[in-house]
């Protein structure tokens, strides 16, 4: 522990160099760079989280020097958090790390050799080819990422449908909002939320539950935060998480419960609802139904009968932690009553064995006290990635829909986008593919012979990873990664091909709330590297020629040619709004680039004109006169329309969903709840994050949360290194004693990189049934102190070549 | 001082170092240094419980045991050209912060660290440079760090309007604010700095 002896002679020697003139170095001051120093600003979005912040770029001399908020933009009116402000210092040549050349190994044992393009491509399109060849069409597969543009999703996506007839087309949106997709679908009969930001400002009771919005969105939290201070007395903020964060700050009540036990929470507060006839009765007879299954309805009563078992004091003894029935039924008051009620949540519900019945039950509760379609009412999911919505929800990036809100399963649905491509009918297979959890699965038993996983790290960001790391590994899968840094995944590569970053290639972002944004090439990217949709293009073609197909070229026909900065994600962007989302219900015509360019921010869609695009879109949907689909399907004068896709009754459904625990409860060897989380300074993987030093430093490395009573049991002191296991695996992290997490209870950060400290590991991969979205967020782990502090350095994986 | 990877270099970097200095002698960072005036100044502080600088240089026997035991090695010795004060204690804070493990004070074999509870030690008070803070001074920055990385966090430091405020009766002055402070200003402070206001206190034997 401490100095060894050599370590302590360098420094006094290096003292000794810098006393000798009298100061101190440690500091270089070139990286700090002012807004004034900028020749040109370029508009954009900001790379991170799925708030959608408008911002611009600066450049100075080709070279990216600052970037800044656009006050004009209507998701973030200028603000920007540290990782917006700072995440120029990625593109071009501002990093050395980024990749800026193929690199090739035959066997995963080899180091990397860098080659060129051509080659590249070459033994790309071979190893897909034999693939396929040899062991049918589903040997091969594509894992996306909602941080791919949706120029990128959307042309990935057809080759692999249209071109190589599979369907195992997925992404780590499944990872992350899900089971949020499942919950719209079948409470609302339409995918992605109702309403927009602009509610926050008009709400008078925030409910949010399972987000720590404070960091993992931040300039979203400030407009809650200004509507909460500015009106302190009349808005209420709820905040129920089984951890006291950030967010718990500023909320007047704040519901401590134990993990996993939410359903029986919020079945409680629709009991208290009902029982005070706090319901909204002409909302509920022209709007709602309620289900049991698809197929089964089911009266009022019935579910009056079911809420029963559900009182307040029974959900209390259940919930446990903090929970007494007055503080349900405050909440539950707080909800029915106020005049324009927000529900706001994330990772807390979504990544959930009952994810999708979680969901139901927050919309439950909007839809029984009429708090939707109105100004300041919202059931409103959070994305956490800055395309999941745009690019993978609505471009078909997940393995059972298809571009413009399409199912696989749907014969009809499917033959239209066949048409629209011109592909022979029955291209595109009528069977899903593996969800992201099989698919993996399917690697390791060998069933997946080569896979392609785009601006992603599944290495890391997998629960239990270390056991699809081992199927990722096998020699006889074919890896290929694009991305922009070295990352836990291009360690198992075997082609990894470096990509143009944010703002050195040209593309559309979608995020939360239905919103579209164009970011335009500014900067040059570092090296070789080429924008994704040029690799599948060149790829494309030589597939074609391998297979001796020529379908897989026609995919790519419309776009050959075409310049890749500008023009071809153009094209490409042309042919899925004009085509694939005509008479969808998110209908982009609108939205061209001409148009996108226009606005501060962007388009809310539906937005089938450019006359209603360039007013920026829709801002609630299924409102007559607020959404021109709402007009156009009405069947009747009432005000609202809900024309989702799903529900052919075009009514909200209410859900009779019971209380379900988590896959795997705390037991006598394993006594402790896992949970994990964001911290504000870095984001995901921290590929991006920790290579930017103002933001690693202050968080250079994952630590566990341990409620300072169960600290005290287990003698375990603040900086103490613990080992955190579970049935899968361990971690090595030193302790943060903190009142954050409730007893019984420890939280853990899931960005480091470091297989010691790669909580991931240690999670649980089970799934919810409906979503496919697994269990993050809980699982059974034991704790023990292993050692006194010790000093830690950060870490980042280096590429070896 | 602590520079990254000095194998095989040392040589070329003490000259590096030699010239950059020359340089920087231009414009002082914090004073001049001198033989006789304390090393204790804006960001670089003695350890938890330490006695009065007023005779600490006095009290202290150089044994270096607080520099051994500190185990994220934030304590140095200082330099035989710091005159009366060589091989005394010192924190960076903005290199290495203090995370108040304690351990320094149990092994102090003089008293010139006195026994201290975590939450009273008050090795300096955080000020914020509201002219350098991109949080108050550019309007549509929301930066937290300082807040995010503080031990006693709502205690020491609350968020006003999302803006930091320093409490001053709670602030220990452990410098974890300092480190983590993503900005950095033109004479190599942060936009929150550790004053040591309680270094020249009253003396205690």
């Amino acid at each position: 522990m401490g100095l060894s002896r050599r370590e302590f002679l360098k420094r006094t020697a290096a003292l000794t160099a810098a006393s000798y003139v009298g100061i101190n170095l440690p500091f270089k001051n070139e990286n700090t760079s002012q807004a004034s120093d900028a020749d040109s600003w370029h508009k954009g979005t900001c790379r991170l989280c799925g708030a959608g912040c408008r911002l611009e770029l600066g450049v100075k001399n080709g070279k990216a020097v600052a970037l800044r908020g656009i006050s004009d933009s209507r998701t973030n009116y200028g603000y920007l958090c540290m990782k917006g402000m700072l995440f120029y210092k990625l593109m071009g040549y501002n990093n050395p790390d980024r990749l800026k050349k193929p690199l090739y190994r035959k066997s995963k044992k080899e180091p990397f050799k860098e080659i060129s393009w051509d080659e590249a491509l070459n033994i790309a399109a071979k190893e897909f080819a034999k693939a396929v060849k040899n062991h049918g069409n589903n040997s091969v597969a594509y894992y996306g990422s909602g941080q791919a543009l949706t120029e990128e999703t959307y042309l990935f996506q057809k080759i692999f449908r249209g071109g190589l007839r599979t369907n195992n087309v997925e992404g780590n949106p499944r990872l992350c909002m899900a089971s949020a997709v499942g919950g719209y679908l079948t409470s609302f009969g339409a995918d992605e939320p109702i309403g927009s930001y602009t509610n926050f400002e008009r709400a008078s009771c925030f409910f949010i539950i399972g987000s720590n919005m404070a960091e993992a969105h931040p300039v979203l939290f400030r407009r809650v935060m200004r509507r909460k201070l500015d009106n302190r007395e009349t808005v209420k903020v709820i905040n129920a998480d089984p951890r006291v964060s950030p967010t718990s700050r500023i909320a007047d009540l704040h519901l401590q419960f134990k993990p996993g036990t939410d359903l029986a929470l919020l079945n409680a507060m629709a009991h208290v609802i009902v029982k005070e006839k706090l319901y909204d009765e002409t909302f509920l007879k022209n709007y709602a139904t309620f289900r049991m299954g698809k197929k089964k309805e089911v009266s009022f009563e019935k579910y009056k009968e079911f809420l029963k078992d559900y009182t307040p004091e029974k959900a209390a003894d259940i919930c446990g932690g903090n929970i007494t029935p007055e503080k349900i039924r405050t909440a539950a008051l707080w909800f029915a009553k106020s005049e324009g009620t927000v529900s706001i949540w994330t990772m807390g519900i979504n990544q959930r064995k009952r994810g999708v019945w979680a969901n139901n039950l927050i919309h439950n509760l909007h839809i029984l006290t009429g708090q939707l379609c109105r100004p300041g009412a919202d059931s409103f999911s959070l994305t956490g990635q800055p395309n999941a919505c745009g690019g993978v929800r609505e471009g078909g990036g997940l393995c059972h829909i298809l571009p413009g809100h399409r199912l696989v399963k749907k014969d009809k649905l499917r033959h239209q986008v066949e048409k629209l491509w011109g592909i022979p009918q029955g291209r595109i297979p009528p069977k899903p593919g593996y969800h992201t959890i099989a698919m993996f699965e399917a690697v390791n038993l060998g069933k997946i012979k080569a896979i392609w996983i785009n601006c992603t790290s599944p290495a890391q960001s997998l629960p239990n990873c270390d056991k699809y790391r081992k199927g990722m590994s096998r020699e006889d899968v074919f890896m290929v990664v694009t991305d922009i840094f070295p990352t836990k995944t291009t360690e198992l590569a075997n082609l990894v091909l470096p990509t143009a970053f944010h703002f050195e290639k040209t593309g559309v972002y979608g995020c939360t709330e239905r919103r579209s944004q164009l970011t335009v090439k500014a900067v040059d990217a570092p090296g070789e590297a080429k924008p994704d949709v040029w690799i599948v293009r060149e790829w494309a073609l030589k597939l074609s020629k391998e297979l001796n197909d020529p379908v897989i070229k026609k995919c790519v026909e419309p776009f050959l040619g075409k310049e890749p900065d500008y023009e071809l994600p153009k094209a490409i962007w042309d042919e899925y709004t004009q085509k694939l989302t005509k008479g969808r219900d998110n209908d982009l015509r609108g939205a061209t680039y001409e148009v996108l360019k226009k606005l501060p921010d962007g388009v809310q869609w539906p937005a089938p004109t450019k006359e209603w695009a360039l007013k920026g879109g829709t801002d609630i949907k299924f409102v007559r006169g607020l959404d021109p689909l709402a007009d156009k399907h009405a069947k009747d004068q009432k005000p609202y329309q809900f024309y989702g896709p799903a529900h052919p009754d075009k009514k909200l459904w209410i859900w009779l969903r019971p209380q379900r625990g988590p896959e795997e409860m705390p037991d006598s060897d394993y006594p402790f709840y896992l949970s994990t989380g964001r911290v504000i300074d870095h984001w995901h993987t921290s590929s991006m994050t920790g290579r930017i030093p103002e933001l690693m430093r202050a968080n250079p490395y994952a630590y566990v949360e341990i409620n300072p009573k169960d600290a005290k049991k287990l003698g375990i002191k603040p900086g103490d290194m613990v080992e955190v296991a579970s049935r899968r695996g361990k971690n090595i992290l030193p302790a943060k004693v903190y009142v954050g997490p409730c007893e019984g209870m420890v939280f853990v950060y899931w960005h480091d990189q470091k297989e010691s400290r790669m909580i991931n590991r240690v999670t649980k991969d089970a799934f919810d049934p409906g979503s496919k979205e697994p269990e993050f967020k809980i699982c059974a782990c034991k704790i023990r102190k292993v050692s006194g502090p010790k000093p830690l350095k950060p870490f980042l994986v280096e590429m070896k070549t | 001082m602590k520079s990254k990877s000095r194998k095989n270099k040392g040589r070329r970097q003490f000259i590096k170092e030699i010239l950059a200095g020359s340089v920087g002698l231009l414009s002082f960072r914090y004073k001049k240094a001198s033989a006789i005036t304390s090393p204790v100044t804006t960001n670089r502080l003695r350890p938890p419980g330490a006695v009065s600088e007023r005779i600490f240089p006095s009290k202290c026997i150089r044994c270096g045991r607080c520099v051994e035991v500190c185990p994220y090695n934030c304590i140095v010795p200082l330099d035989i050209k710091e005159g009366i004060y060589a091989g005394t204690p010192l924190i960076y804070v903005e290199d290495i912060p203090c995370y108040l493990c304690m351990k320094c004070v149990e092994v102090c074999p003089t008293g010139t660290l006195q026994p201290i509870k975590q939450n009273e030690t008050r090795m300096g008070l955080a000020v914020i440079d509201k002219h350098a803070c991109k949080t108050w001074n550019e309007e549509l920055a929301l930066c937290r760090t300082c807040y995010n990385v503080c031990p006693f966090k709502e205690t020491a430091i609350k968020l006003d309007q999302l803006r930091p405020v320093v409490i001053e009766e709670y602030c220990t002055g452990c410098g974890l604010c300092t480190h983590g402070c993503p900005v950095v200003t033109k004479d190599g402070k942060k936009a929150i700095n550790i004053e040591p206001i309680y270094s020249q206190g009253p003396v205690k034997w």
